[in-house]
């Protein structure tokens, strides 16, 4: 075995062991992050209830969209009547200010909209960016000049102003989940390609791809069976921290009135109608603002747990619990 | 004031979104008895107003300003022919002379007015204000250059259709006569009994032509009110006023003048401007705003708080909340489709979703319910308070849409409570009652506002608002409702594109009067016989409430502005 062979196998991407080896592996290492484990729990929990939305509002007995007018005082614009914003056994979280709305079913149902637009936009930046990444790689001179100096412009276009730009020219009766997902998805694959096409340079130089070059492999069997194990970890690892960052883009971008549309709920929305009341109806804003914040913190907290399971390094101390000696020792090793 | 972000005839928008904005945004007490928090109420003279609002006073000039945006700060520096009562509520809605000694003298079939000018009356410089600088200043408001005024002045003077301002056509208008230096007639060329509320507008404020700077004007208008400009800086963001000693009491019975300074703020976000009057803190304890309006959940804080509670103006401005449809599309050609919304509406969560009762009452009318407008109480399709789906879809299975209907209901996306999509979300959840599902199309301000008034692009079911330009059925009606006044290019505001001979008729009928009690009659009966077409479906009526500091007194609010009036504010 050589050494690059050795490295490449110490980065849990040496396919020449079986599959299930470095699955395995990299189980053991995240069960040994409690906090990653927490964060999992609590990720699914969240995806749990936005699938589940329907049935826990059946359960409570309530809608995301019928107002309640009798529940909100007119005479004082509209803040819930009772304590804690109207909570009660029909109101688990209370009613929305001025509509009377229920805070709980527009709670769950935001989540549908903030997941699924959060993890439909990650799939798309990953697709994107691992395509442009690897022919950057695997092209000619120029194809990779062309594709670099394009991921160069999106990482250095704003992301927010360009959605709202993207989002204000198309029609009104195009879905709007989809689209901002898409719009998303489109402008924000810069670093994942970047990231694909250094790891694949890095890859691409192996002995085990230059075999299966000499050996006639096309450019695309190589790329499919060798390169792509080889870079999913740093792209598994970039796109968990990915999904929290697209969350807060969605708020951000129903915050600003051009995300989904009303009578749907989402986070971001939900933040901007409550972002008035913080004084007269505190929970009306610390429901969808502190959602947010566990959903972001839980991902990025598994996002991390994740990237020091595929990190050799990170893990070999993890492991070992013998710190720095051994990591170095092994990264001498590495490139020797 | 027409509606406010319809800059009236494509007149220079940013000058009327601002005028609307500082006419719309209205305060004072009405419920209320017009006084200050303190313990003695009676007002003095002296000491510093301080003004914080949002919208800066970009025009200062009179031939630019709209109707109700002149009503105010512009209103201490130009004085007019006419002026708004200076009263609390109904009174205020009355026309009374400024300038001139009466509101106007017509002829037989009010085709000609003829003023008189008090004696004495001198601008800042001590210079005598002449008829020959009143006819100068309406000229003026015709040249291209200084747009912004509202259209009445080129449709109702003779020969001026087609004017281009003094500083082209040297001539000026003949329409205007000036045969002495105290006289000043009008011409014009159909009846119009209102004319003495037209003559309240800045465009009938002198100007001498001596000292008229053309477009630069505006940074020193010379001023025939109590105060004059001392500063104006970043276009009328930091605004400062101090007496104009040239000005005389005797000459001006509206104008109380207490304080010896205004110091106007703006440029203000609208949460800071009622956090500052709400906490009252140094200067800001003798400041008012005159363009920002407690929002609902502001409102929920201030009615839980006494203190906040008792420096609260409320008002009442002429303006209405309404669902417009468009009969030349389908299914809203149907007036079985129409009226089938009309019963199903649930105004309690419309009122609700415009911030509760205490900033907006229902209203089943087109007109404002006030008795200058001419208010007569009618309610075609009694929708209750919570609405009559019931009713809503026999009418429906009539008009052939048993299984039900989808319509799309465009507003905009400003937010403002008025066409915005809290508005049309309530809507929503009412029609679903009635088996009509509503998709909503949310539009960018700009682009609502061209689409709705363009009868190429007019969707057939949206959201609209109407307000007066001064407190009378004509402004309010004929725009939305006279045939003639369907505008094929351009802006078009009668967006039920009604041309109904029995209804033109009864307006240049009703424009005929000079008794103003009389045609506010003639103009609630016409209200109430348009209503029964169900072009339109009355939603509310907004009522305006504003904060002002601790040491504000003579709070004074009309029906005519709705706003806190603040030539009659005192601090000390």
């Amino acid at each position: 075995m050589s050494e690059a062979l050795l490295a490449a196998r110490a980065a849990g991407t040496d396919t020449t062991v079986p599959a299930g080896s470095g699955a395995r592996q990299f189980w053991r290492r995240l069960r040994t992050q409690h906090a990653a484990l927490v964060a999992a729990a609590v990720v699914a929990l969240l995806v749990l209830v936005a699938l589940a939305a329907p049935l826990l509002t059946a359960l409570e007995g309530q809608d995301p969209t019928t107002y309640h007018p009798s529940l909100v005082d007119s005479a004082r614009g509209g803040v819930p009547v009772g304590p804690l914003g109207g909570a009660s056994a029909d109101h688990w979280l209370g009613v929305e200010p001025q509509t009377g709305r229920d805070l709980f079913a527009r709670l769950v149902y935001g989540a549908r909209v903030s997941l699924g637009v959060a993890l439909a936009a990650t799939v798309v930046q990953v697709a994107i960016g691992i395509t442009l990444g690897v022919a950057a790689a695997l092209g000619k001179r120029w194809v990779d000049q062309l594709l670099s100096r394009f991921t160069d412009i999106i990482v250095a276009m704003p992301l927010m102003i360009m959605s709202l730009a993207l989002l204000a020219i198309v029609p009104s009766s195009f879905p709007r989940p989809v689209l901002v997902a898409l719009v998303i998805g489109l402008i924000g694959w810069g670093n994942i390609a970047r990231i694909v096409r250094a790891q694949t340079l890095t890859l691409k130089e192996l002995d085990h791809v230059s075999a299966a070059r000499l050996s006639g492999w096309g450019t695309w069997s190589i790329a499919r069976r060798e390169l792509l194990p080889g870079i999913a970890a740093p792209v598994i690892t970039y796109a968990a921290l990915l999904v929290p960052s697209n969350i807060t883009v969605e708020a951000a971008l129903s915050f600003l009135g051009v995300g989904v549309k009303p009578p749907t709920p989402s986070w971001g929305q939900m933040l901007t109608a409550a972002d008035v009341w913080y004084q007269a109806a505190p929970q009306y804003l610390l429901l969808p603002a502190g959602a947010l914040f566990i959903t972001v913190l839980a991902l990025t907290v598994l996002g991390d747990g994740v990237r020091t399971a595929l990190d050799p390094r990170a893990a070999s101390r993890l492991r070992v619990g013998t710190g720095r000696r051994r990591e170095s020792k092994a990264a001498g090793g590495g490139t020797a | 004031m027409r509606h406010p972000s319809v800059t009236a005839r494509r007149v220079a928008a940013a000058s009327v979104s601002l005028v609307l904005a500082a006419g719309a945004a209205a305060c004072g007490p009405k419920d209320n008895d017009a006084k200050g928090a303190g313990g003695d109420s009676t007002p003095h003279k002296g000491g510093t107003l301080t003004v914080l609002n949002a919208n800066p006073q970009q025009d200062f000039d009179p031939a630019r300003l709209y109707t109700s945006g002149g009503g105010n700060v512009p209103s201490l520096v130009f004085r007019t022919l006419t002026t708004r009562n200076r009263e609390n509520g109904a009174a205020g809605a009355k026309v009374v002379p400024d300038l001139a000694t009466d509101t106007g003298r017509p002829n037989k079939d009010a085709t000609v007015w003829t003023y008189t000018l008090k004696k004495g009356l001198k601008y800042e410089d001590g210079t005598p204000v002449t008829s020959a600088d009143i006819k100068y200043g309406i000229e003026r408001s015709f040249a291209p250059e200084l747009s912004g005024g509202a259209p009445y002045l080129r449709d109702w003077l003779v020969g001026a259709a087609g004017y281009q301002g003094p500083y082209k056509d040297k001539k000026g208008l003949d329409a205007i006569e000036t045969p002495d230096e105290r006289t000043i007639v009008f011409h014009l060329n159909k009846p119009e009994g209102e004319f003495p509320y037209l003559a309240t507008q800045t465009q009938f404020a002198p100007v001498p032509k001596s000292k008229d700077t053309g477009t630069k004007y505006e940074e020193h208008p010379v001023s025939s009110g109590p105060y004059k400009v001392v500063r104006n800086e970043n276009d009328g963001e930091r605004l400062v006023l101090e007496r104009n000693p040239q000005w005389s009491a005797a000459t001006d019975a509206e104008r109380k003048a207490y304080p010896d300074r205004i110091d106007v703020r703006s440029g203000l976000d609208s949460s800071v401007i009622n956090q500052r009057l709400s906490a009252s803190q140094g200067a800001d304890a003798a400041a008012v705003t005159t363009d920002t309006n407690l929002g609902p959940a502001e409102l929920a804080r201030v009615t839980g708080d006494k203190d906040l509670a008792s420096r609260v103006g409320t008002g009442h401005f002429g303006y209405t909340n309404y669902i417009a449809f468009n009969p030349s599309i389908k299914p809203f050609d149907n007036a079985k489709v129409r009226q089938a919304i009309s019963y199903a509406i649930d105004r309690s969560s419309v009122v609700n979703a415009a911030g509760g009762s205490a900033l907006a009452e229902p209203a089943t009318t087109f007109l404002p319910d006030q008795k200058s407008f001419g208010y007569t109480p009618y309610d075609h399709f009694p929708a209750s308070k919570a609405g009559d789906p019931a009713k809503a879809r026999e009418l429906l299975k009539e008009a052939g849409y048993a299984k039900g209907l989808t319509v799309t209901l465009t507003h905009s996306n400003a937010k403002d409570f008025e066409t915005s999509p809290e508005i049309a979300t309530a809507i929503q959840d009412a029609l679903k009652k009635a088996g009509i599902t509503v998709k909503l199309q949310g539009l960018e301000e700009n682009d609502y506002s061209d689409k709705i008034h363009d009868v190429k692009t007019e969707p057939g079911f949206f959201l609209a608002h109407w307000g007066a330009d001064w407190p009378s059925g004509g402004p309010f009606l004929a725009p939305i409702f006279d045939g003639r006044q369907i505008v094929k290019d351009g802006a078009n505001f009668n967006t039920g594109l009604l041309n109904d001979k029995s209804v033109n008729a009864e307006i240049d009928a009703i424009n005929t009067l000079t008794d103003l009690d009389q045609a506010a009659k003639r103009w609630g009966a016409l209200d109430k016989k348009i209503g029964e077409k169900a072009l339109t479906v009355p939603l509310f009526h907004p009522v305006y409430k504003r904060l002002y500091g601790e040491d504000v007194k003579n709070v004074v609010i009309s029906d005519w502005t709705g706003v806190l009036d603040i030539s009659q504010v005192a601090v000390k």
